[in-house]
């Protein structure tokens, strides 16, 4: 029991070490990382409960009476686990597990997943109701940065 | 009725009792832990009930969570239809925050009673799956209470079943060892028992398996017992064998034993006896064989029998034979006197034999009649007196005991022979038996002592009357007979002397009694009359005074309290002194000098006179011997009484103590009294020879009070006549006093004898003897008795003195 105890302190330790880390390598990453919306969407801000929510499946109506349409990354890129990390602290299995829960009722759908970036960029760039997740250094205008990770 | 009675004998066994008691216990057991297991079981049941209900809600708590999250009711759904599998599960539904996504029930009645058990209702809020605190449903889950309780119940049961069946089945166990481990052991035991006789001595046998156990033991004790039984009652049938033929024996013996025997209760109750009791004690012949008395037999004394058959029952040791002679007499008025020994059975009953002893008895009664009788006079002898006495003295209270001597009675026996004597004593009691009245008594308790016992007598005037009666009667001549002369009868006169002695007054045993009428009686002798006198307790007094001065006068000799005094003897002729008598005094320490003849004859009663006059002899010589040694050449004159000759003071001592001294014989003169001569005429007169054979002289002193007569003065050789102070004392007064002394001074002369004059106490009297002729005397004149040391002054000057007189002359 105590030996568990330590390992798990250890495990801790080890993801505090790469948790302090990692900005050096991920913080462009980090503070990169941007929802965006289609610029012309009327979407001016999205809080971070409002993004769960869309990517999770609960709710995809918009204030502006318009379903949002989440695109995912497929779960080759890095950027994806990034992502569900920072949104719901919870790595790419559990998400496929809550997920594999929901799909046979058939109400709910995962969100549709694209291979790369460019992919997003395109997506978002012609759908007023999609939104997707890039580096902010992609961000170009045909997209708006409707939620970010403000240091927090 | 023969299964009611084994039914009965049943329900008291071993088996049925210890069951009854198992049973009762297991039952209480059982009830107590039924209750418990309710509880328990049941609270255990329902707690894991609800325990599994809570696990259902949160096993489904996640995926119900993700269903509320999504608002999806499929998920939702099947989350619900799968809880509903859980048969304990009433209800069941899931709510998002907007509304219930499914429910199922399984049955509407029992939700609507259900309602009230509200521990069953669970209510399990839904958190978001991604964020913890943000509630997104609910899980509202009723229990189906009914279903719980019956299985509860049922658990229960089962759970109490297996316990009573546990609980008979060691009952049953418990039973089967009982029978098999005890009960049967014991009834095979007790069927053996009943198979073995009482008498037989067989052995129960251990039953299989039980050599080691208690029952093992109780076999082998019961054993021991039957053994010790039948030993017992061997011992018992032999006794018994024994006791048949003691009976069988004894019962001869006490039909056709001359012995009467019988056997009676304390009462007297006669329980049996045989012939010879009948035919000894002259039992009246009855029909009645019960219930016989030994007081219908006509005893003298019965209440003495029955007393002695009580003492003997109340005595508490056994074989204590009692025993005494009883005296019956028979309708015809003979006696006859049996002996009856008693011994106590220790039934309360005692066995008795009876003897006659008639002539035994007869021979005793008259044995014992002749042991207390004077068998010349009839009367009873001393011994008889006393019986007679302790008879009497019992039952009067005053008596007086009179006891008669008869003086010269001596001297008729042994001048007339026995034959007198005894016919004069019949006489004697013939005429004392006319003055004694029936309830007096009469004893001879020596050859011419009588006792009388006057009954009722106490006053001197009545005694006196009666004394004087029989004084006149025994004095009175007695005329008998002699064998060999018919016709010549004695007169023989006697006469009594009488002292008597009142009872209680005079002492209260016989013995006192006999003494004081004896002091009585001397004092009667004394008198020399015939007479009767009282005894006088001054009697009884001056008795134990001379007892004291017995005593006293043994101590004076060896105390050195007697001693001797001398009176000189002077030649009147010659003037001069010739000699001295040598005069005993006793120095008592408290009463003073005592003159000699007041213990001279004490010394002589008592025996004390031989002693005193070797004495007297030998410090008349220490005297003599000193005093010749000086120049004083004088005699001695040494008094010798009666009792001191001849042995008293032999020759042959008188001879050895002058040569112990040295002395010639002339130093020491002895004196006598007529008394001493005529005590015993020829002892005296050879003792006198052999006195003077030495060479000793031989003076007669007291001459004239006596008898005097002159054929002593013929018979005995003697030296000198001393006379009498009595003569000499009237000598100028009395004329024939003066005649008689010139008469036995000129006899004296004619017969060759000096003359000593006594009690010379003026120069009248030594004038008239001088002028007489008497040549010596001895008085106050000159010189009263003085001690030895003071015996040569005074000589010398006595001798001056009358010699200077003489020349005078």
């Amino acid at each position: 029991m105590i030996i568990n105890k330590i390992r798990l302190l250890s495990c801790s330790t080890l993801l505090a070490i790469l948790l302090v880390c990692s900005p050096a390598l991920a913080e462009p990453a980090l503070n990169d990382l941007v929802l965006i919306a289609n610029a012309d969407s009327g979407i001016e801000h999205l809080t971070k409960r409002e993004v769960i929510n869309i990517y999770l499946g609960r709710y995809r109506r918009l204030d502006t009476g318009s379903t949002a349409e989440p695109i995912d990354l497929s779960s080759k890129t890095d950027t994806k686990a990034l992502f569900y990390r920072l949104l719901v602290d919870k790595n790419l299995a559990e998400i496929n597990a809550y997920w594999s829960r929901l799909v046979f009722s058939g109400k709910t759908r995962p969100p549709q997943q694209v291979d790369n970036v460019d992919k997003v960029l395109e997506i978002v760039g012609n759908n007023r109701n999609a939104l997707g997740y890039i580096n902010r250094a992609a961000v170009n205008s045909q997209v708006i940065i409707v939620f970010e990770w403000s240091g927090t | 009725m023969m299964d009611f009675e084994v039914l009965k004998r049943w329900r008291h066994s071993l088996v049925a009792r210890s069951i009854f008691v198992v049973f009762l216990v297991v039952m209480l057991i059982a009830g107590i832990s039924s209750i418990i297991v309710n509880n328990t079981v049941g609270q255990r049941e329902s707690d894991q009930a609800e325990k599994t209900l809570n696990e259902l809600v949160e096993v489904v708590a996640n995926t119900a969570s993700i269903a509320s999250f999504a608002h999806d009711e499929q998920l939702a759904s099947e989350v619900v239809q799968g809880m509903m599998q859980n048969s304990d599960v009433l209800r069941v539904s899931i709510s998002s925050t907007e509304g219930i996504l499914a429910s199922a029930e399984r049955d509407s009645a029992k939700l609507m009673e259900g309602g009230k058990n509200s521990s069953g209702h669970i209510i399990y809020p839904l958190d978001s799956p991604f964020h913890l605190n943000e509630h997104v449903g609910t899980i509202t889950l009723d229990a189906d209470w009914d279903n719980i309780e019956s299985r509860v119940k049922k658990i229960t049961q089962q759970t109490l079943v297996i316990q009573i069946a546990q609980m008979a089945l060691v009952v049953a166990i418990t039973a089967a060892i009982m029978f098999i481990f005890i009960v049967r052991p014991i009834k095979a035991i007790s069927d053996r028992l009943h198979r073995l006789g009482g008498d037989s001595g067989n052995l129960l046998t251990v039953p299989r398996g039980h050599q080691q156990s208690e029952l093992g033991q109780l076999v082998g004790d019961i054993n021991a017992l039957t053994g010790r039984l039948v030993a017992t009652l061997e011992q018992e049938r032999d006794l018994q064998r024994l006791q048949i033929i003691a009976r069988r024996k004894y019962q001869n013996l006490f039909d056709h034993a001359a012995s009467g025997i019988f056997v009676a209760d304390r009462c007297g109750q006669l329980e049996s006896f045989n012939r010879a009791f009948a035919s000894l004690t002259w039992l009246p012949e009855s029909e009645c064989i019960e219930s016989r008395l030994i007081t219908e037999i006509n005893w003298r004394a019965p209440e003495q029998l029955i007393t002695m058959l009580a003492n003997s029952l109340d005595e508490i040791s056994d074989n204590y034979e009692y025993q005494d002679d009883f005296l019956l007499l028979n309708n015809r008025g003979i006696e006859r006197w049996v002996n009856i020994s008693i011994l106590p059975l220790g039934d309360g009953n005692v066995q008795g034999t009876i003897v006659d002893v008639t002539q035994r008895k007869q021979e005793e009664i008259s044995a014992k009649h002749q042991a207390i009788t004077d068998t010349l006079t009839g009367f009873s002898n001393r011994a008889g007196l006393q019986h007679s006495f302790d008879d009497i003295s019992m039952g009067t209270e005053y008596f007086a005991l009179v006891m008669i001597d008869l003086s010269g009675f001596k001297q008729i026996n042994e001048a007339l022979g026995f034959h007198i004597g005894d016919q004069l004593l019949l006489r004697v009691s013939a005429r004392l038996e006319e003055i004694l009245s029936i309830e007096d008594h009469a004893a001879r308790i020596d050859a011419d002592e009588f006792v009388l016992i006057l009954k009722g007598e106490q006053r001197r005037s009545s005694i006196n009357k009666r004394m004087d009666r029989l004084l006149e009667e025994l004095n009175q001549p007695y005329e008998i007979k002699t064998a060999d002369s018919f016709d010549k009868a004695n007169n023989i006169s006697i006469s009594a002397t009488i002292g008597i002695a009142l009872f209680p007054l005079d002492g209260n045993n016989l013995n006192e009694l006999l003494r004081s009428a004896e002091l009585a009686l001397r004092s009667s002798e004394d008198r020399s009359d015939s007479s009767y006198h009282y005894f006088d307790p001054a009697q009884q007094i001056a008795v134990e005074h001379r007892r004291m001065m017995e005593d006293d006068l043994r101590q004076a000799l060896n105390d050195h309290e007697l001693q001797l005094f001398f009176q000189p003897i002077i030649d009147i002729q010659a003037g001069k002194m010739v000699g001295a008598e040598a005069l005993l005094r006793w120095n008592h320490p408290e009463h003073g000098m005592i003159p000699p003849d007041v213990f001279i004859p004490l010394a002589e009663q008592v025996g004390l006179i031989n002693q005193i006059g070797i004495f007297v002899l030998e410090e008349a010589c220490l005297h003599a011997a000193d005093w010749r040694k000086n120049g004083v050449d004088i005699y001695i004159s040494v008094n010798v009484s009666a009792k001191q000759i001849p042995n008293g003071l032999s020759p042959e001592v008188v001879q050895r103590t002058l040569e112990e001294y040295q002395l010639s014989p002339d130093a020491i003169v002895i004196e006598i009294t007529e008394g001493l001569l005529m005590s015993n005429v020829a002892v005296a007169q050879t003792w006198i020879e052999s006195i003077r054979a030495l060479g000793l002289r031989i003076y007669l002193d007291d001459f004239g009070t006596g008898y005097s007569s002159l054929s002593y003065l013929k018979r005995f050789p003697m030296d000198t006549v001393k006379i009498d102070r009595s003569f000499i004392r009237d000598l100028y007064i009395d004329k024939s006093d003066r005649a008689l002394v010139e008469a036995i001074i000129t006899m004296a002369a004619s017969l060759g004898l000096n003359v000593v004059a006594e009690g010379v106490e003026d120069e009248q009297q030594l004038a008239i003897l001088n002028e007489i002729g008497c040549g010596y005397v001895q008085g106050y004149y000159f010189s009263r008795p003085i001690k030895g040391a003071e015996l040569a002054p005074f000589m010398l000057r006595i001798n001056d003195e009358l010699g200077n007189k003489n020349k005078m002359v």
